[in-house]
């Protein structure tokens, strides 16, 4: 497979997860905010901007609708729902010959479908739904991949990417939740509320997975546990860091020991440390880096395979 | 079915266009109330307002459709078009937007006869242009005996000196050719211009008989439509025959990229064709040999099908500013290592004084009279025909020899005073770089505009494939120009695009 076109695939099921994180997590937030008292929603909006890292595409006084708007439609930011899914097809179209044409039009007419939608249009009558659907189309969309296009090395790239998003999405919202302080805010916001347990399982969609494995006793600990470690939930980190291994075992079939060696050794590091991992040694003392490690260590595999597969020097293999 | 009865019936259908069709007559009845016959020849309607024998069957159907069905067949083809990502993009100060090509829901029909006829003078046309490609690059013998100036040649900035003594597969130069036809007013295929650097738009023609044939499929079964699906598998036999061996070739599409107008088109043909879609930055050159870069290491690339001009495919030896080329593609190119189609240089063969001389090129190298003829051009280089040109302005068309897609022209009868007066001076000032032609009636067409169906001018762009053989599928891209009266049909321009139907017999 060409170096180019991994590097697009890749980063198109990198943006699709993204998309689908942000719908989401608005969706949830949209939904929630109403059972809410104020100081409640506004600090869980807050958590939600934070995990996005979009505090600087806000007004000084951040409601419900410019939070949203941010999230969903500003096209400054670069993470928005529609920045993310402008992005994706933008990848998609410069590898429009590897995808299905199922998988191609999905995601075109989705994107042209929300490309002319403004806040103001949908904030008179149930907003949530938008997002609702939006999320179901990328789902389908996650379907229609599965199905349509051949599980070679491309569909491998996609995993690779979809699944360092997911891995680092998804403990960045930990982070802020059992962690930091939201940046950019003078006063640390409040810690959450049972509520706000609630609704991070939520945004990983797990609150009935959850519910299944430990009932629905509500307790941090147990909801970390599941988040981070469990080995069977889509969402969980553990879950995408087994995903990420597996790709990385089938991308390159061509290429040397030599070169997958680097790729490899990190992302067996990485499993190690979510295979192994405890809570009870985490809850109350080293959560905060514990996830801030397992982003880097993304980051670190993100790099290595950039330097094995995609922008290595021709004079490197002749 | 969203589309209702009238679809569904004609999907069905056994025979559903109606036999007994009331006739209704152009500029007069509806659907035609707006359609008006003037000097050029029309498609469809005979000068007495009789429907021609080959546009029954449409005409069956179209006349008995309400026009709210034809507007909702037409808005499915748009949407067909637009969820594809058949769209190329303006750029304009603010953003960028994307657009479709407009396609028009109406088929143009060619019938076996005039077929025939084109297929047999454009594979002369092509089998002259190449053996002239070969002369100038090798002996130069139709510069000795005078027949071509030398000066156009070596003047022509499409000239590639870098090309003398370099031998390409079977002679073949131009592997793929879209040459521009119109129909003159008394009904005659005549040749406008030849595109023989990187022609593009047979995926519109592909893409175009997908929807129509969707929209009106009894009429197409009725009509016996000879079948164009081909294309693909003929462009890789073509590049295929280019390798000098037969065992795992290894093809490759060469892009400028995505930004590229017809992106859509290089990423189609790839698939369609089953080999890689390359950029420029995907290609690396070694000890002469072509690699694209992979996820498991180089991989070695025997043909290069190019949608890059000459200028900019490599920086070493043609424009160094080039950041689309590959460096050191032309020496590989140059040792035999890899295969370029079309091969470099065919660009002094369509310039657009070059092609005057085509006629007695076919003469000079095959010894045969040309099965199609050129349309009447004036050099405004040779004395005689400049003081004919400036005297008649407002009956021609004046083009620069040196640009295509409807830039740098004069139409002289749609042209103000000032208009011409100013040009006859860019004339005068450099007269070698324009030449003049008659303003020929392209022949119009039912167009389906505002609502209605009304004559439009079309022209006819063929595409011939020649590598080891010459192949043409027989189909055409059949451009419209939507603005009424207008005769200019380049999609930079305001133009569309047809579908178009050879008929069996």
């Amino acid at each position: 497979m060409l170096s180019r076109v991994a590097d697009s695939l890749y980063w198109m099921a990198r943006y699709m997860e993204r998309a689908e994180h942000t719908s989401r997590l608005i969706a949830v937030k949209l939904e929630s905010m109403i059972e809410q008292t104020s100081a409640d929603a506004e600090a869980s909006w807050i958590r939600v901007i934070s995990a996005m890292s979009a505090t600087e595409y806000l007004p000084d006084d951040p409601s419900a609708f410019a939070i949203t708007k941010a999230l969903a439609f500003e096209r400054r930011n670069p993470s928005s729902l529609i920045s993310s899914l402008g992005a994706a097809r933008e990848n998609a179209r410069q590898v429009r010959e590897q995808l299905s044409t199922e998988v191609w039009e999905h995601l075109n007419r989705l994107y042209l479908r929300l490309q002319p939608i403004t806040t103001e249009g949908i904030w008179v009558h149930q907003p949530a739904r938008l997002f609702r659907e939006t999320l179901q189309d990328l789902q389908t969309l996650e379907g229609v991949t599965f199905s349509t296009l051949s599980h070679g090395e491309g569909w491998w790239f996609l995993e690779l990417g979809r699944y360092i998003e997911r891995a680092q999405l998804v403990s960045r919202l930990l982070d802020i939740h059992f962690g930091i302080a939201a940046p950019g805010y003078a006063a640390p916001p409040p810690l959450p509320k049972y509520f706000d347990w609630l609704v991070l399982l939520k945004f990983c969609t797990a609150f009935e997975p959850y519910c299944k494995a430990h009932t629905a006793a509500i307790l941090p600990e147990r909801i970390a546990e599941f988040l981070l470690f469990n080995a069977e939930f889509p969402h969980s980190v553990r879950f995408a860091v087994d995903r990420v291994r597996d790709a990385l075992a089938n991308v390159a079939p061509g290429a040397p020991p030599a070169r997958r060696a680097l790729c490899e050794r990190l992302a067996g590091r990485l499993k190690a440390s979510v295979d192994f991992g405890q809570v009870d040694e985490l809850i109350g003392g080293s959560i905060d880096k514990f996830l801030v490690d397992i982003s880097d260590q993304c980051e670190k595999i993100h790099d290595a395979i950039y330097a094995a597969y995609i922008t290595y020097g021709a004079e490197t293999v002749l | 079915m969203q589309h209702g009865v009238a679809v569904q019936e004609d999907v069905a259908g056994a025979d559903p266009i109606p036999t007994q069709v009331r006739a209704a007559r152009p500029g007069q009845d509806a659907p035609y109330s707006g359609y008006l016959l003037g000097a050029a020849y029309d498609e469809m309607f005979a000068p007495d307002g009789i429907v021609r024998a080959p546009y029954a069957a449409l005409n069956g159907r179209i006349s008995t459709l309400a026009p709210e069905e034809l507007f909702r067949r037409q808005q499915a083809c748009e949407q067909s078009f637009l969820h594809q990502g058949i769209t190329f993009t303006v750029y304009s100060d603010k953003q960028a937007t994307e657009r479709i090509i407009p396609t028009d829901l109406l088929p143009r029909i060619v019938t076996a006869a005039e077929w025939d006829r084109i297929e047999r003078g454009l594979k002369q046309r092509i089998a002259a242009l190449n053996l002239f490609l070969h002369d100038i690059y090798f002996e130069g013998r139709v510069l000795k005996d005078g027949i071509v100036p030398r000066s156009m040649i070596y003047g022509s900035a499409h000239y590639r000196r870098e090309m003398r003594g370099l031998v390409v597969p079977h002679g073949a130069y131009v592997n793929v050719c879209g040459s521009d036809l119109v129909r003159r007013e008394d009904g005659a295929f005549v040749v406008l211009e030849d595109n023989l650097r990187v022609p593009s738009g047979v995926s519109y023609m592909l893409a175009n008989r997908d929807v129509v044939r969707r929209a009106f499929p009894g009429v197409f079964r009725a009509s016996g439509v000879r079948s164009i699906e081909h294309y693909p598998r003929e462009l890789l036999t073509t590049l295929r025959s280019l390798a000098p061996f037969q065992e795992d070739v290894s093809i490759a599409v060469l892009t400028p990229g995505v930004f590229n107008s017809a992106y859509f088109e290089h990423a189609f043909l790839a698939r369609q064709m089953g080999v890689e879609l390359v950029e420029g930055r995907d290609l690396v050159v070694n000890d002469n040999v072509v690699y694209a870069r992979t996820t498991s290491g180089l991989k070695r690339i025997d043909v290069v099908y190019r949608r890059i001009d000459d200028d900019f495919i490599d920086p070493l030896i043609f424009r160094e500013d080039s950041s689309l080329g590959v460096p050191g593609i032309f020496n590989a190119y140059r040792a035999g290592n890899v295969m370029i189609a079309n091969a470099l240089g065919t660009g002094v063969a369509d310039d657009k004084a070059l092609y005057a001389y085509v006629p007695r090129l076919i003469r000079y190298y095959l010894s045969e009279e040309p099965i199609l003829d050129n349309v009447e051009t004036y050099l405004c280089r040779e004395p005689h025909s400049l003081s004919h040109v400036l005297a008649n302005l407002e009956k021609l068309v004046v083009k620069a020899v040196g640009e295509s897609g409807g830039y740098g022209m004069l139409v002289g009868p749609h042209a103000s005073r000032e208009e011409r007066e100013a040009f006859a001076e860019k004339i005068k000032a450099n007269p070698e770089n324009y030449i003049a032609q008659p303003t020929i009636q392209l022949s119009t067409a039912p167009t389906f505009v505002d609502g209605a169906v009304e004559a439009r001018h079309v022209d006819l762009r063929p595409f011939i494939l020649h590598g080891e053989t010459t192949t043409i599928v027989p189909g055409a891209l059949t451009r419209v120009a939507l603005k009424r009266g207008s005769l200019v049909v380049n999609s930079s321009q305001g133009g569309g695009s047809k579908d178009t139907w050879v008929l069996n017999n």
